[in-house]
């Protein structure tokens, strides 16, 4: 649907370098990265607000690197909803309707029909500066899928709402998505955004794809240490491999003071990078309470309540997230003796 | 204590020169609108010239304020919105008009387009400035165009290009966002830009002077006739231009404040 060949550009502070993707039809991407990594110049670069220093854009196989944005079928969506503040929300819902030449029926009618699919009917009359937020957001959704785009791009879309608002619009770009069927390209610093969304992350650190994958994949297989750091594996271990057996590897960890058995190709000598997130332990007052292959012995540092969790750092430096109620029937404390264990499977390892 | 007392004079002083300024500025302005009588101010102002003198300057004034508008809207869009060789020293060129005195302005543009090849070329096709009204317009636009281009710069600069890029996909050319979002998103600053352009074209006096020359019913703006009837000492016509004046300046400024109100000129 949406291919980005070596895509480079650069406008000093922000830049993308050599930038390659493939995006399906249908499909929601999500492009996941720290500020300032070049996110929202590649969604202009697609939307051909930017011309490519190099690369080429091709939108259903149709190079479209020279066309201008209003030939490439392409709705956008800002942070900050760039509403016309001079038209109601109906007039701008109608702007791109207006400029396709369509008959006035015609566009009353369809502005009609989103206001109704997003329920901002009873806002129709209003100008946008008395509008909340994720009222704003609404409009500017209306006013982007109006024109039937092929895609939809979504830069930081939820990131100047309340955590509620931010929520509710979250389930209503899912809905837009199976309604329309458009290709919806977001993106987020978010990752629990990320993580709820996408079909797929794409995640982009300082202009270049670092990462492409399933939400699981980038969350839990991240390809580096960056990356393992951006995406919340807050248990980075560096080890040797110790020896493989059947494709699981007794990785000997000097930091802990004990082995990790993980699920990989990697083989005895090999010097390896150990990346466990913290949410896949579970903490227990005995050995041997789970299936898990690796059950680690340590006393605890560190309790610190975060929502409805608790984030936990153990003597040997290993950081579990467990929840309240875990905490409570064990009854953790600073300096409590606890196990903890994890699968095989969790753990992911990556050449050191 | 002893700060209270140091805080409080300084108080009583500052205000004090507000005041002495509030009420220097008015016995000024009361002055001239007082010289003379009603009456004798009716009839000056029913008087031929006087009349003359209104028309000229509100029809020089308008057009020379439609000229700045129709150059200073692509001018300080560009230096808004893009980036280019000599960006730094054309947004400080623009300004020179500015500080120029009037009088060395005209100066330039009698010399400009009573002496050059340039000047001839364009009397020849009929566009005669030196002693006409031609020349009251060039001169009001010259001295004035930085006020109109100061305002829509900031105007433009204060407009998220975001903006049209949105219109873009949604189907507009570069021009047609331009038309369909900024120029409407930049109502207040042409408003003010157009008030204050118009005003000051008005009260132009030395570089019109300088180019057009001052004859009665034929270069004489409000300004002009003032100062030609000071000198023959017809004071009753002088003040009723000085009148008229001062009633454009206070509705303009009226006008300015209440639209102007972000646009600032320096």
């Amino acid at each position: 649907m949406i291919r980005i060949e070596n895509i480079s550009k650069d406008l000093g502070e922000f830049f993308l370098r050599d930038v390659t993707l493939d995006i399906n039809e249908g499909e929601y991407f999500v492009i996941l990265g720290p500020t300032g990594a070049g996110k929202t110049i590649l969604l202009e670069t697609i939307a051909g607000i930017y011309r490519p220093d190099s690369g080429r854009i091709l939108l259903s196989d149709r190079d479209v690197t020279e066309v201008p944005p209003r030939e490439r079928s392409i709705g956008m969506v800002y942070q900050d909803y760039i509403l016309f503040p001079f038209l109601t929300v109906a007039e701008n819902i109608g702007f791109g309707l207006k400029s396709r030449k369509i008959g006035k029926g015609e566009i009353k009618r369809k502005v009609d029909e989103l206001e109704v699919l997003l329920d901002i009917a009873h806002l129709a009359h209003r100008y946008p500066a008395t509008l909340s937020g994720g009222e704003q957001q609404k409009v500017a959704i209306a006013r982007a899928i109006a024109i039937e785009p092929r895609v939809l791009l979504l830069d930081e879309p939820l990131s100047a709402l309340d955590s509620r608002t931010r929520v509710y619009l979250r389930e209503e770009l899912k809905r837009v998505k199976e309604e329309f069927g458009i290709t919806m390209v977001h993106v987020t610093h978010d990752q629990t955004e990320a993580l709820v969304l996408a079909d797929r992350i794409a995640v982009m650190m300082q202009g270049r794809i670092m990462q492409v994958g399933t939400p699981h994949e980038v969350f839990n297989k991240p390809l580096n240490n960056d990356l393992a750091d951006f995406v919340g594996v807050e248990n980075i271990l560096s080890g040797v491999v110790r020896n493989n057996e059947d494709g699981v590897a007794e990785i000997e960890i000097a930091d802990i003071g004990s082995n990790i058995f993980a699920v990989s190709e990697y083989h005895a000598g090999d010097a390896v990078k150990v990346f466990l997130r913290p949410e896949e332990i579970i903490l227990s007052g005995h050995a041997g309470d789970s299936t898990a292959r690796n059950d680690i012995k340590g006393r605890i540092n560190e309790l610190q309540d975060i929502g409805p969790l608790t984030r936990v750092k153990l003597d040997s430096g290993i950081i579990a997230l467990i929840t309240k109620q875990s905490r409570e029937s064990i009854g953790l404390q600073i300096g409590t003796e606890v196990y903890a264990t994890f699968k095989a499977t969790s753990v992911h390892v990556v050449r050191g | 204590m002893l700060k209270e007392l140091k805080v409080s004079k300084i108080k009583i002083i500052t205000i004090l020169s507000c005041l002495l300024l509030a009420f220097f500025i008015l016995v000024l302005i009361t002055c001239v609108v007082t010289h003379t009588t009603l009456p004798a101010l009716m009839t000056s102002l029913a008087s031929r010239e006087i009349q003359f003198a209104i028309k000229l300057s509100l029809t020089t004034a308008a057009i020379s304020t439609i000229l700045c508008i129709a150059i200073s809207i692509p001018a300080a869009y560009a230096l808004a919105r893009y980036d280019f060789f000599g960006k730094n020293v054309i947004n400080t060129l623009m300004d020179v008009p500015l500080a120029l005195p009037p009088l060395v302005a005209g100066v330039g543009l009698l010399i400009l387009f009573g002496t050059t090849s340039f000047g001839k070329t364009l009397a020849e096709t009929g566009l005669v400035f030196v002693f006409t009204p031609l020349g009251i317009i060039i001169a009001q636009f010259f001295v004035n165009v930085p006020f109109m281009f100061r305002i829509l710069r900031g105007t433009f600069q204060g407009i998220n290009p975001r903006y049209e890029h949105v219109a873009e996909t949604l189907g507009c050319t570069e021009a047609q966002a331009f038309w369909r979002v900024t120029l409407p998103m930049s109502k207040n600053g042409l408003m003010a830009g157009s008030v204050i352009t118009w005003s000051k074209g008005i009260g132009e006096f030395g570089a019109a002077l300088m180019v057009a020359g001052a004859t009665r019913m034929k270069t004489e703006t409000l300004p002009i006739s003032l100062y030609l009837n000071m000198s023959c000492g017809e004071l009753n016509l002088a003040i009723a231009s000085a009148t008229i004046l001062i009633i454009i300046s206070l509705v303009s400024l009226f006008f300015f404040e209440r639209y102007g109100g972000f646009a600032r000129v320096f």
